[in-house]
């Protein structure tokens, strides 16, 4: 952008120069005697000086030539060129050719109210022509400096950038005493331009390189790496930083197969979804992959994706990518150690309401057999205590009474027990799901596809429960494919109607799938196949379902993974009453069977 | 008539102090139940008891300390725990302690037979 508008003040300025020009065909490298009468540089001098500075010559050599040519117009004249310090205190000569050990004697001018000419001119923010050094009393401190070389007048006028900041001072130094005739003004009008072109891009290259090298700086110390891409052609560029992440020569160019000869094997699935995806939307995009170096270390890439229409209407991205290893290595450790954390808060946690439930059963339990016991003893005498059996079979009903106080107690424990009966539109809650565990899917480089159905009925329940099951089985088909490392981890997860006035949702994965021993078990509570798994999720998910009158199943795929998906009527049809929804806490129940059952 | 052999059983669970005597006395022994190892201690039955069935966990004093209190006492009363709480390092330590035996609840009526023969067996 700052390149495009620079060259354009440029080309302005060009032709602002050009249009000035006389016909004449003067050559600038030949420094002949001048056309005196028009004062005026060639076309062809400009045009080769405007080639040395946009060639990069240094700025005092394009100055000098600029010197030598004004020189060339006159007898008796001496050219000098002054540029403006950073401070904007003094002036300082920078060309004098023709004035041998002048630079030597006087290299600078305050810029002020005496400042000889040269100085003058900047703080006048005017011309400056003094006709006669000798009585003027700007050249009282500086008459001595110049007087050996036999000047007697000198025309300063001071050189402005094109946004109007003062650069330095054009000096023209005269043998004779006079004030400049129209072609000596026109003269010094051309040249000033010329020169005020030269210094201003010199500065403005300056300015350039100083800004790239505090960007590589900062791309350096930020790991982040610049890049645009041209999605019809292809054709993508790199920040220097970029080549030093991916480790490729500077000079290799860039193309989409060198960069998938750096992703990782696995993640080339992810990455050419990617390519796709953004090819064809032109929205903005965000990733994560792994790169796989040539010494078969493993990088992290965040990828930042903008995508833009250049005025042809094609598709451009703009980005930036962020080596995030150092980040990702110490956000593994940390979540491992935050697992295992949670795994060993779990079980102990698990254990510990486990004891809390089998003391709780086991005395009543115990009541109950021993009761039972005498029962059957006092039945079996001679002759038979009928009254004392009477006793303990009543006593053994209380016991069992008591032991299903215990089950409800837990049960109320593990129950929700606010529910709110509304309209869901279960794609609109899906991809509330999805929103929140993008990230999460992301990380486990899943490819997740969706297709919701677009003429959905409205369902009727509550909407934080089903939003919870959904959660549960993309979860569960996510943690299916963590270990599967030889196929794209595709997940796909889609809404439809259903025959009989019922809505479906389905979430296929391509893990690890169901062991046909497993299919009986997984709605188990406490049935688990993950080392951090509660075993809590699917049979939660199943009652919550039942209770919206509809059906969880699972299902082994043809190839790899499994499909799980529930179906549950539409429309008001299906509404229940909060308190039929509120009972869903039947895992309690199961806890409780099977904590006696195998304690 | 023959004196039968007082067996005590000391349970806060209420259940347990209901239904153990009453199936103790089916079985031929004399039972009495204490609610806390406090009311056994200060009783009379105390040197009466051939054997005592004793569960773990009580508020206040717990079946373990009733077991140093007795032997300190010097009453060398043999000892059937009872618990509902499975720990299975409990049983060894109260076994080397001197305890007859370890019953887990809900215990069944055979597993009591034995642990009582063995108890009265020691005595």
């Amino acid at each position: 952008m700052a390149d495009s508008s620079h060259e354009g003040s440029v080309d302005n300025a060009v032709g602002a120069a050009t249009a000035t020009q006389s016909p004449s065909t003067q050559a600038l490298s030949r420094v002949e005697p001048p056309q005196n009468e028009s004062g005026l540089f060639s076309g062809e001098s400009v045009l080769n000086i405007l080639k040395l500075i946009f060639a990069g010559a240094p700025l005092t050599e394009v100055l000098t030539i600029i010197a030598r040519l004004v020189e060339a117009q006159g007898k008796g004249m001496f050219c000098t060129i002054w540029l403006l310090d950073k401070e904007g205190k003094y002036v300082r000569c920078a060309t004098a050719p023709s004035l041998p050990g002048f630079m030597t004697h006087w290299d600078r001018t305050p810029v002020g109210p005496d400042g000889a000419c040269c100085g003058t001119a900047v703080y006048r923010r005017e011309p400056v022509y003094v006709t006669d050094i000798r009585s003027d009393p700007l050249w009282d401190s500086y008459r001595h400096l110049v007087e050996p070389y036999g000047v007697r007048a000198v025309w300063a006028r001071p050189l402005f950038s094109s946004e109007g900041k003062a650069l330095g001072t054009f000096a023209i130094l005269y043998r004779d005493v006079g004030s400049p005739s129209a072609t000596d003004l026109q003269l010094i009008e051309n040249a000033s331009h010329i020169v005020g072109i030269a210094i201003e891009r010199h500065m403005n290259e300056k300015e350039l390189r100083r800004s790239e090298a505090f960007l590589a700086e900062a791309q350096r110390l930020s790991v982040t790496g610049s890049f645009s891409w041209r999605v019809e052609t292809d054709e993508i560029t790199w920040s220097e930083e970029l080549y030093r992440i991916f480790e490729f020569d500077r000079d290799v160019p860039v193309t989409l197969e060198l960069i998938g000869s750096r992703v990782h094997p696995e993640d080339i699935p992810m990455l050419n979804d990617m390519i796709d995806r953004a090819r064809g939307i032109g929205s903005d995009f965000e990733y994560e992959h792994r790169l796989q170096m040539s010494d078969h270390s493993i990088k992290y890439l965040h990828l930042v994706g903008h995508g833009t229409r250049d005025r042809e209407g094609r598709l451009v991205y703009i980005g930036a990518a962020q080596d995030v290893t150092q980040h990702r290595r110490s956000e593994e450790t940390l979540g491992k150690v935050r697992s295992e954390l949670a795994h060993v808060a779990r079980v102990t946690s698990l254990g510990a309401l486990t004891a809390s439930i089998a003391h709780e059963v086991s005395q009543p339990l115990s009541g109950i057999i021993t009761n039972a016991s005498t029962c059957l003893r006092m039945l079996a005498a001679d002759p038979p205590n009928v009254d004392g059996a009477r006793e303990t079979a009543r006593r053994t009903i209380r016991d069992g009474n008591r032991a299903s106080e215990v089950v409800t107690r837990l049960r109320a424990l593990f129950s929700k027990k606010e529910t709110t009966i509304e309209s869901v539109d279960l794609n609109e809650a899906t991809r509330e799901v999805v929103a929140l565990s993008l990230c999460e899917l992301q990380r486990n480089r899943v490819i997740l596809r969706t297709e919701l159905a677009s003429d959905l009925p409205v369902v009727t329940g509550d909407r934080v429960q089903l939003q919870q099951v959904v959660l549960n089985l993309l979860r569960n088909a996510s943690d299916a494919m963590s270990a599967v490392e030889d196929r794209p981890r595709q997940l796909l997860i889609r809404t439809e109607r259903d025959e009989g006035g019922r809505v479906r949702l389905t979430v296929q994965d391509a893990g690890v799938g169901l062991a046909p021993q497993a299919m009986d078990r997984i709605f188990e509570a406490f049935y688990t196949t993950k080392t951090e798994g509660m075993g809590m999720g699917l049979s939660v998910s199943r009652s919550i379902i039942e209770r919206h009158h509809g059906r969880l199943c699972a299902a082994p795929n043809d190839g790899p993974g499994a499909t799980f998906s529930f179906s549950i009527p539409c429309g008001p049809a299906s509404a229940t009453g909060a308190r039929s929804l509120g009972v869903i806490g039947t895992p309690a129940v199961k806890d409780a069977k099977r904590v006696q059952g195998n304690p | 008539m023959v004196r039968r052999s007082l067996v005590s059983v000391v349970d806060d669970d209420e259940s347990v102090r209901e239904s153990l005597p009453d199936l103790l006395q089916e079985l031929g022994f004399a039972a009495h139940a204490f609610s806390s190892a406090e009311e056994f201690l200060t009783s009379d039955y105390v040197d009466q008891t051939r054997c005592l069935i004793l569960d773990i966990a009580m508020p206040g004093m717990t079946g373990p300390d009733l077991q140093r209190e007795l032997k300190l006492r010097r009453k060398e009363i043999p000892i059937v725990f009872i618990t509902a709480h499975r720990d299975e390092t409990v049983r060894p330590q109260v076994l080397e302690q001197g305890a007859v035996e370890c019953l887990f609840k809900p215990f069944s009526e055979r597993a009591l037979v034995e642990a009582l023969n063995a108890a009265l067996r020691v005595s």
